[in-house]
């Protein structure tokens, strides 16, 4: 499977030591980080698709807005700016169920 | 007594008090929803082994000492990380634990200080991907150790916008340019208050000399006028703002850029301030916060409050406000006499006169202008959670809605996930101009205050 690049970080990660599933595709990250911190450094900014079908990103990255809604290992509008790493995670962003049942 | 002072909230406000306590060997307990303490200033790098050095040398050494003191009292602090306080009443707090397992806890003495959120300002075009507040994309440099996506244009007013621009670019970030939407000649006017804390002041012409040499534009008088892009950002467009910001729209602006910081300040956090009951009051900025007296008790005199919840004033004297708390929470302990405290107290006072003085300078350049809220356009969405709009929030004045409880009926602004968060500021700023009262009312917080799921009622129902 092929990884998907970190290409926004200051500096390099000192450890790797976590694998997330983002989207169906690994990428790396360290102890600590927060999930925003992983879309971030692979440049993912379009994050989810709200009750209203609009896109949207983080936007306050500290809790507050709720704009950065992901599902995280099936469980749907997570904070990705409140969610520390864990190997194995399961990361899926502009999921929204609301909207996907309208649509069909 | 028994029962241990309780601190919701570790940012500078929060340790600071709880080291104060400890150093009178009163043990605390701390909550912090974070999952390292240090608040929004400094709260540090989430992963190991970054080097700070593109944050500069004397932020740095602040951050270094204050986890050090607070990690030589640690055996005084029973710190809980990511414990989030979601409710609570003037005996109790409801706090969701890293399970999210909800518990009660009974408090004697409490301190609120959980710190403040952005001022969101709604333009054409501000929930694109791209932009974001500037503060949480400082969050992202200083905590996350990212650079944001492509090149960065920072607008809003404040001293935060050219400190964030030289901490983009010693991060290795492209900067394309500051637009300070004051006029120069208002910053000047007001440099002998500023002079109130040199060091800042200094600070401040450093940052100003630092973007100079790495040919990073301030433009003053500028500001925002839309943002533009197929789902994400692309484009932004700018324009000289007068005296009362009404941008000139004959000479628009439009800068290519991939992400837009926004900082036009602050509102402290009021959600668990208001649940307890506590008696507030409204700001020059217009925004709601908890009064306090010069002990930073509330109207509840065993709860008291510090840093941002009593209203902004920088990370320096919320680390004061905490220590002040704290001497009043061990003075109502019987810890320290009366003449113990008050001794105390002046000493604290004293170091946040000169940056009341600073600050209110800082506030009177970065009053925001009045045609700020003419921005957004008749179709630009206001509440994003709820999908309301401008015009929906023009209909709902125009037939006569006077404050922000009628408003939130009329048009369901604040009732999505951020409980209005980010609309508040905005919905405000309008009742107020349209009312010409200056008390519109705020918006109440719900229970609780974030989103819990279900399954965190199961613990405490088997404990009842
Ligand atoms: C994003 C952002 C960036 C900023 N950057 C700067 C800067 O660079 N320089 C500067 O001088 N000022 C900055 N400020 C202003 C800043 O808030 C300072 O005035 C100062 O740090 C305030 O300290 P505090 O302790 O009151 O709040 P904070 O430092 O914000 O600390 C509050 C703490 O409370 C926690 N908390 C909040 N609610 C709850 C809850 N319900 N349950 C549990 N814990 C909770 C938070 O996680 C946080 O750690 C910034 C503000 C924001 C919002
Ligand atoms: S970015 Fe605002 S809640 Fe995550």
């Amino acid at each position: 499977m092929q990884t998907l690049e970190r290409v926004l970080d200051i500096q390099p990660l000192k450890a790797a030591d976590i694998t997330l599933q983002l989207n169906g595709q690994a990428v790396q990250a360290a102890e600590g980080e927060t999930v925003l911190s992983v879309l971030n450094a692979v440049g993912l900014r379009r994050l989810a698709q709200n009750d209203h079908g609009q896109p949207a990103g983080a936007f306050c990255g500290m809790g507050v807005c709720h704009c950065c809604l992901v599902a995280i290992d099936g469980r749907p509008k997570r904070r990705a700016c409140q969610t520390v790493v864990r190997h194995g995670m399961r990361v899926e962003t502009e999921v929204n169920r609301v909207v996907e049942g309208a649509q069909s | 007594m028994s029962l241990r002072p309780v601190i919701v909230g570790g940012g500078s406000a929060g340790m600071a008090a709880a080291i104060e306590l400890a150093e009178q060997g009163v043990d605390c307990l701390l909550f912090d929803e974070a999952s390292r303490p240090g608040g929004v200033v400094y709260r540090g790098p989430l992963r190991a082994g970054v080097d700070l050095g593109y944050l500069g040398a004397r932020y740095s050494k602040a951050l270094q000492t204050l986890h050090e003191d607070f990690a030589a009292n640690a055996e005084h602090i029973d710190l809980r990380l990511n414990h989030r306080v979601v409710g609570g009443d003037t005996e109790r707090l409801m706090v969701l634990d890293a399970d999210e397992q909800l518990h009660e806890i009974d408090y004697s003495h409490l301190l609120l200080s959980a710190g403040c959120h952005e001022r969101n300002v709604p333009f054409p075009g501000w929930t694109l991907p791209g932009v974001m507040l500037l503060g949480g994309l400082q969050l992202q440099i200083k905590s996350g150790a990212v650079k944001p996506l492509g090149s960065t244009l920072i607008a809003g007013t404040g001293p935060l916008l050219p400190l964030v621009a030289c901490q983009l670019h010693a991060a290795g970030a492209k900067v394309a340019g500051v637009y300070e939407a004051c006029a120069f000649n208002r910053i000047a006017k007001e440099s002998l208050a500023l002079l109130n804390k040199p060091q800042l002041f200094l600070d401040g012409l450093s940052m100003l000399a630092y973007m100079k040499l790495n040919g990073i534009a301030m433009h003053y008088g500028w500001g925002l006028v839309s943002a533009s892009g197929e789902g994400e950002l692309r484009e932004v467009s700018l324009a000289p703002y007068g005296q009362d910001w009404k941008a000139d729209m004959s000479r628009v602006r439009r800068e290519p850029v991939d992400t837009l910081a926004v900082g036009y300040g602050f509102i402290p956090r009021t959600q668990l301030s208001q649940q307890l009951g506590l008696t507030h009051g409204f700001s020059d900025d217009g925004y709601l916060r908890a009064v306090c007296n010069v002990w930073q008790q509330s109207s509840q005199a065993h709860i008291h409050l510090a840093g941002d919840m009593g209203g902004i004033r920088g990370g320096e004297a919320a680390m004061l406000t905490g220590r002040i708390a704290a001497v009043s929470i061990l003075q109502q302990r019987g810890v320290l006499d009366a003449n113990q405290a008050i001794e105390r107290r002046e000493r604290y006072l004293g170091k946040l006169a000169a940056i009341t003085r600073f600050r209110a300078g800082v506030e009177r350049y970065t009053q925001r202008g009045a045609a700020q809220i003419e921005l957004p356009q008749a179709d630009t969405v206001i509440c994003r959670c709820e999908h309301v709009t401008r015009s929906d929030i023009d209909l709902a004045l125009e037939q006569g809605v006077q404050d922000m409880a009628s408003l939130k009926m009329r048009t369901r602004v604040s009732m999505g996930d951020c409980q209005g968060r980010m609309c508040v500021g905005y919905c405000s700023d309008r009742l107020r101009a349209s009312t010409g009262r200056a008390d519109v009312g705020w918006l109440r917080p719900r229970f609780p205050i974030d989103p819990i799921p279900f399954s965190a009622f199961q613990h405490l129902a088997t404990e009842a």
